[in-house]
């Protein structure tokens, strides 16, 4: 909140800059600083906090310059009504785009840039043959600008000033947010994040829309600032590959980060406009933006947070764990699967599967490998979608529920290659379950939620480190925190004991037996027969796709068809 | 105590003689897609300041051009006018190159009630202040005084065509003259057989070459800037078409002569480098010297046309308003030039019409490139000497 | 209704130009799906090439045999450029930022040279053309079509079937476990690099035989390019060449049919209707 309030009383004082009477030229130079940053800033809400990368900004900027131009020399609208339309008509039109762009789960990275560039190809073209331009271009000199100062630039530069503010504000918002978490989470690992309860499809949208919005009022703002828009210059290269270029210098991680990278490269622009050395100036600024990039990867600011110190962890809080749910051990269904089968491009992973967990236990899931265990978790927890069959969870029917929505119902998975949140810190990727997943916590108490399960699964220490820098063992039950932060009622475990040592298993049993003393139900898929048989209430035993066998662990595991399943036949 | 009083003379003197210096302000598009052209306007504006300085300046004073870089993007033009005039004080503006730019020079001129004369924006009707000042010769209604002069000259061709493709770039400058064409030459019972808008920037000119080819006009009528029209006539050559007649809106003149292709193409001009204009001998000496210093800086066409000839007459234009008028103060120097008609070399330029562009083309000739050579075909008083439209 | 021999004609048209969208492509698709490299000075380099293979043919040499001075000394730049991005790790997006800087830089060395004015190759393989019944058919084009097929060929079948091409691959699929099998990741990134800066070079000469040159032309090419490489699928040695091609013919055939400045929309509303139906591509 201070930050935002900061934000505001810098935005106030700049206010009075006009007042100074310096020239004009001033005025008009940070006019293009704030414009920049509305659009560095505004591309960056999207594509530098969630990595969907767009080539395409200059396709809202434009709608926004058309929009404005055509409003105020068509239709007579006073030109600062027009841009509330800007940012309404830039957003419908990137939301149009996404909703059916974000369906089509395979568009992502260059896909995704390709698209948006193809879209402001198309807009260009639509824009030059049709009336709203035709190719003369529309000159805006007839349009009254509003008398918000004194002179023309000073009226500009507020106009763009609180443009600039409102879109730092936004990204600050946006950055701090549940959005903003999801976003992130959606730049690492999307199909992690929309397991854990991210509500993805959504939150892209949402990013996308703020972000066409903001980019479509600075549009109107600039239309008429230049007061003659033509389709080459609006739709040249420039916008789309300056924002980036923008983010990028100054830190695409961080809601200030574009703002610093649009100061930085205007001024380096006017640097060198002297006519003597207008070329030789040129060179100079790309061997400044080498030089900065090469030295600074993360990006100015992203460089410069990082040098400064990193704050030590807080110490535990010490409190005991409230059990949430009562240990019900009633044997009632909770999870019941009938029929479900899953092919993929010829192989038929689960052929029919029927299966019941029932509350309070916990259900050992084995079989040889390519048997369909992962499969099946898969699809339970709404990474896959079934081809046939029906899945019933406490009541309701999940097998056509996006993996988010399961997730909140109180699913939680982990995965049998630790997927951790790559750029997250260890504290910020158990943080995002407990927001996002069945116990739905807001941000401050998810932390609290999460350092617990931290120090529960012995990783309080590291917990603002990233998880490259992690261990194996530790990245396995940072998976297992992150499961247990959603505090699920049924938690499915993929092969959690996978590449442990012996003492380390031992010390993962006594916590999955604690879990389940604290009222979860458990589906644990293993290939370590010791644990499996110590853990387990029932076994099933899948084969080819289909359950071969069903009961109690030393029973099953003695059973002719279950041993051949595993070693072939036993030749006489 | 003696020092400082040195000290203040010297300051002084400093000072005066910098309020001795007349500055003018300008933006040139010395980097970026419009480059080419900004140069000429460089080498241009240079030699006429050096040699007006020899002359004793304006009004006694030395004048020192102010030239910025506006990598050939109107924002950045309209911010450096801003600076010229806010922080470097000039006197005077002079604008940048094309349309685009200098729409945005005129709005910040505009603003602070100075005069600024310019030389290359193709569309009058963009311009609307009065104290804006057009010295390229250009027609207040390009789009219909531009098409009858090159059909005025196609029609006194051996064979008068009767039939005509309009073919044309989607660039603002170009394409309302065009549009303007086609009028033109339904007016004069032409039969239009082919009419093709392209984006500026296309590369891939086959398939709308291969449709002219088709529609075979006698006159072949190309809405082109910069090297637009060298690639469709290309095109043309390398499916075996050679238009009978074909004339270039504002091509870039250097990179045609030596093609093959672009022979016979016929073009804008307002001055060339041959009798008579070089019989002027202002003209003369000017395009001596250009041709050195352009060389010199490394232009690979060196000859003087009708951008580099423009901006002779925009300085021309200034110097004699302001010993016109006797002032460098803008309303004097406007109030002057619209009574009096100034010559220069490209003729006699006068502001008299609302927009303060010349009624009607009376500048413009048209050129034709015979034998690597642009010379003047149309009219007959301006032809260069022997030579005739050439065409089959 | 266009006649037949003007339909083949920008048929034809439409080829050639996708075959140098997809020639100026290859480099650019390597580089950014084998070595992570997003390479925006592969376009400056291609006009490099075109104003070294402008300067040397004017003095006299044949165009062709420009190659052999601007092929050794890109790769060589190619190579360096690698070895510049390994020793300071720089990420994908990082590598656009540094080599936007280097465009900058290469244009106003270009400019510096050779003045911002138009410069134009004359030479005698404008002249040739052959003729198949009506279509006609230039040997520039002719040439650039060639050179693009013939090198994608090359280099997708180095890709698949040598040593060397599964070496590359496995290395840009997992780097560290290529190398504990014996695959020199660091060599055959600066080779493959090299080799891309080269492309770049074939592609220049392909560009001065065929255009005017200007140094600002270096963006003309950005945007349909980098949409012909994200179509073709990233690191794909046929993938540029068939979306060029894609791209160029729905171009030319719109073209063909209406007014030409539709042809953009034509062709992206293909491609956004290619990547919605089928993600996959080619």
């Amino acid at each position: 909140m201070r930050t935002l309030g900061a934000l505001v009383a810098a935005g106030v004082a700049l206010a009075g800059v006009p007042l100074l009477e310096l020239p004009a030229f001033y005025e008009s130079f940070f006019y293009l600083v704030f414009f920049w940053t509305v659009l560095a800033t505004s591309w960056n809400i999207l594509s530098g906090y969630s990595g969907y990368f767009s080539f395409g900004h200059g396709a809202f900027f434009g709608t926004g310059m058309y929009t404005t131009a055509t409003l105020t020399m068509k239709a007579g609208m006073p030109f600062l009504w027009t841009l509330p339309v800007c940012a309404g008509i830039a957003a419908l039109f990137g939301v149009a785009i996404g909703a059916v762009v974000f369906r089509a789960g395979r568009l992502r990275g260059e896909l995704f840039a390709l698209l948006t560039l193809a879209v402001s190809y198309v807009l260009a073209t639509v824009i030059l043959n049709t009336p709203i331009d035709g190719g003369p271009g529309v000159s805006l000199a007839a349009v009254a600008i509003p008398r918000l100062a004194a002179t023309p630039p000073s009226t500009f530069y507020l106009l763009a000033l609180a443009a600039a503010i409102v879109t730092l504000a936004v990204a600050y918002q946006v950055q701090y947010s549940p959005l903003g978490r999801g976003l992130f989470a959606i730049h690492d690992d999307e199909d992690v994040a929309e397991v854990l309860g991210v509500p993805t499809y959504r939150y892209k949208l949402a990013a996308l829309a703020i972000s066409c919005a903001l980019a479509g009022v600075a549009g109107g703002i600039h239309a008429l600032f230049v007061s003659y828009v033509t389709v080459g210059e609006t739709f040249s290269i420039v916008v789309p590959l300056s924002v980036v270029l923008m983010s990028v210098l100054g830190g695409t991680r961080h809601w200030l980060g574009p703002a610093i990278g649009a100061a930085l490269i205007t001024a380096l622009l006017y640097a060198f406009t002297a006519s003597d050395y207008a070329v030789a100036g040129r060179a100079a600024v790309g061997l400044i933006l080498i030089v900065v990039i090469l030295f600074m990867p993360q990006g100015v600011l992203g460089q410069l947070l990082r040098w400064t110190a990193r704050p030590q962890p807080k110490p535990g809080s010490g409190l005991e764990f409230t059990h949430r749910h009562a240990a019900i051990q009633d044997l009632t269904p909770l999870l019941s699967a009938t029929g479900v089968s899953k092919a993929f491009a010829g192989v038929q992973a689960l052929a029919g599967v029927d299966l019941v967990v029932r509350r309070g236990e916990i259900l050992g899931l084995v079989g040889p490998n390519g048997s369909g265990k992962s499969t099946l978790i898969n699809v339970v927890s709404g990474h896959y979608r079934a081809d046939s069959g029906r899945v019933v969870f406490a009541g309701s029917e999940i097998e056509r529920l996006s993996a988010h929505r399961i997730a909140r119902l109180g699913i939680a998975r982990t995965y049998q290659i630790p997927r951790p949140f790559a750029h997250l810190s260890v504290l910020e990727n158990v943080t995002l379950p407990a927001m996002f997943g069945h116990a739905a916590l807001a941000r401050a108490e998810a932390e609290r939620e999460a350092m617990r399960w931290l120090e529960y699964t012995g990783l309080a220490s590291k917990a603002l480190a990233l998880p490259g820098e992690l261990n194996l063992h530790q990245r396995k039950f940072l998976e297992l925190a992150r499961a247990l932060a959603a505090r699920p009622q049924l938690l499915l475990l993929d092969e959690v004991l996978s590449g442990l040592t012996p003492s380390e298993i031992d010390g993962a049993i006594t916590l999955v037996r604690d879990i389940r003393a604290q009222g979860a139900s458990i589906v644990f898929v293993e290939h370590v027969m010791r644990a499996v048989m110590q853990l387990a209430d029932r076994i099933v035993v899948l084969s080819y796709g289909r359950v071969i066998a069903e009961g109690s662990p030393a029973e099953v595991m003695g059973r002719p068809a279950v041993v051949e399943a595993y070693l072939g036949k036993a030749h006489a | 105590m003696k020092h400082i009083f040195a000290l203040l003379i010297a300051a002084l003197v400093a000072t005066l003689a910098q309020a001795q210096t007349v500055k003018i302000g300008s933006t040139l598009a010395l980097t970026g897609p419009l480059s080419a052209t900004g140069m000429i306007h460089k080498v241009a504006g240079e030699i006429y300041v050096e040699e007006l300085n020899q002359r004793g300046g304006l009004l006694g004073r030395k004048v020192e051009w102010v030239l910025k870089d506006d990598q050939s993007r109107p924002d950045l033009a309209r911010t450096l006018y801003e600076q010229l005039l806010t922080v470097d004080k000039v006197d005077l503006l002079i604008g940048p190159y094309a349309t685009a730019n200098i729409v945005a020079a005129v709005g910040v001129a505009q603003r602070y009630n100075k005069i600024i004369w310019h030389h290359t924006a193709g569309v009058p009707s963009l311009l609307k202040y009065d104290m804006q000042f057009p010295t390229g010769g250009l027609p207040a209604d390009p789009e219909v005084s531009l098409p009858e002069l090159v059909f005025d000259a196609v029609a006194h061709a051996p064979k008068a065509p009767k039939t005509v493709a309009i073919v044309t770039s989607k660039f603002p400058s170009v394409h309302f003259i065009s549009v303007g064409a086609r009028e033109v030459a339904k007016k004069r019972g032409l039969q239009e057989v082919a009419w093709l808008e392209w984006e500026f920037g296309n590369r891939d000119f086959g398939a709308i070459a291969a449709r002219v080819k088709e529609a075979n006009p006698d006159f072949l009528f190309i809405g082109a800037i910069g090297v637009e029209g060298l690639l469709l006539v290309d095109a043309l050559r390398k499916i075996d078409y050679t238009p009978p007649l074909h004339f270039h809106m504002f091509p870039a003149p250097g990179p045609m002569a030596k093609s093959p292709a672009a022979q016979r193409a016929l073009a804008l001009t307002t001055f060339e480098q041959h009798p008579p204009f070089t019989n002027n001998p202002v003209a003369a000496a000017f395009v001596k010297t250009y041709n050195e210093r352009a060389a010199k800086a490394g232009l690979p066409d060196n000859a003087v046309e009708l951008q580099a000839a423009g901006s002779f007459a925009t300085w021309q234009t200034l110097e004699a308003a302001v010993n016109g008028a006797k002032s460098i103060e803008d309303k004097a120097l406007a109030a002057w030039l619209k009574k009096h008609p100034v010559d220069t070399i490209i003729g006699t330029l006068r502001w008299e019409t609302p927009s303060n562009y010349m009624p009607g083309a009376r500048l413009y000739k048209i050129k034709q490139l015979q034998d690597g050579k642009w010379l003047v075909v149309w009219p007959q008083e301006f032809t260069a000497p022997g030579a005739k439209l050439l065409a089959p | 209704m266009p006649s037949l021999a003007l339909l083949a004609q920008s048929l034809a048209s439409g080829i050639f130009i996708g075959a140098l969208y997809g020639l100026l492509g290859l480099g650019l698709s390597l580089a950014w799906g084998l070595l992570g490299q997003i390479n925006l000075a592969h376009f400056a380099l291609a006009l490099l090439g075109a104003y070294l293979t402008y300067q040397l043919g004017t003095a006299g040499l044949d165009p062709l045999a420009t190659l052999a001075i601007v092929l050794p000394a890109f790769f060589v730049f190619g190579a360096a450029l690698h070895w510049l991005f390994a020793r300071f790790a720089v990420s994908a997006f990082n590598s656009l930022l540094v080599t936007f800087g280097l465009t900058v830089i290469i244009e106003a060395a270009i400019q510096w040279i050779w003045s911002a004015d138009f410069r134009r190759l004359e030479s005698h393989y404008a002249d040739i053309r052959y003729r198949v019944g009506t279509l006609y058919i230039p040997l520039p084009e002719l040439l650039t079509l060639a050179l693009a097929v013939a090198l994608s060929l090359a280099l997708w079948a180095a890709l698949r079937y040598t040593d060397f091409g599964k070496a590359l691959r496995a290395s840009a699929e997992d780097a560290s476990m290529a190398q504990a099998f014996g695959v020199n990741a660091k060599a055959l990134a600066l080779l493959l690099s090299g080799i891309s800066a080269a492309l770049a070079g074939v592609a220049g000469l392909c560009i001065a035989l065929s255009y005017t040159l200007a140094p600002s032309q270096i963006y003309a090419w950005v945007g349909v390019v980098f949409a012909v490489v994200m179509l073709g699928g990233l690191g794909s040695a046929l993938g540029p060449l068939i979306a060029g091609i894609v791209i160029g013919v729905s171009e030319a055939l719109t073209m063909a049919f209406t007014a030409p400045s539709w042809a953009p929309l034509v062709s992206f509303s293909l491609l956004i209707a290619l990547l919605l139906l089928r993600p996959e591509k080619i």
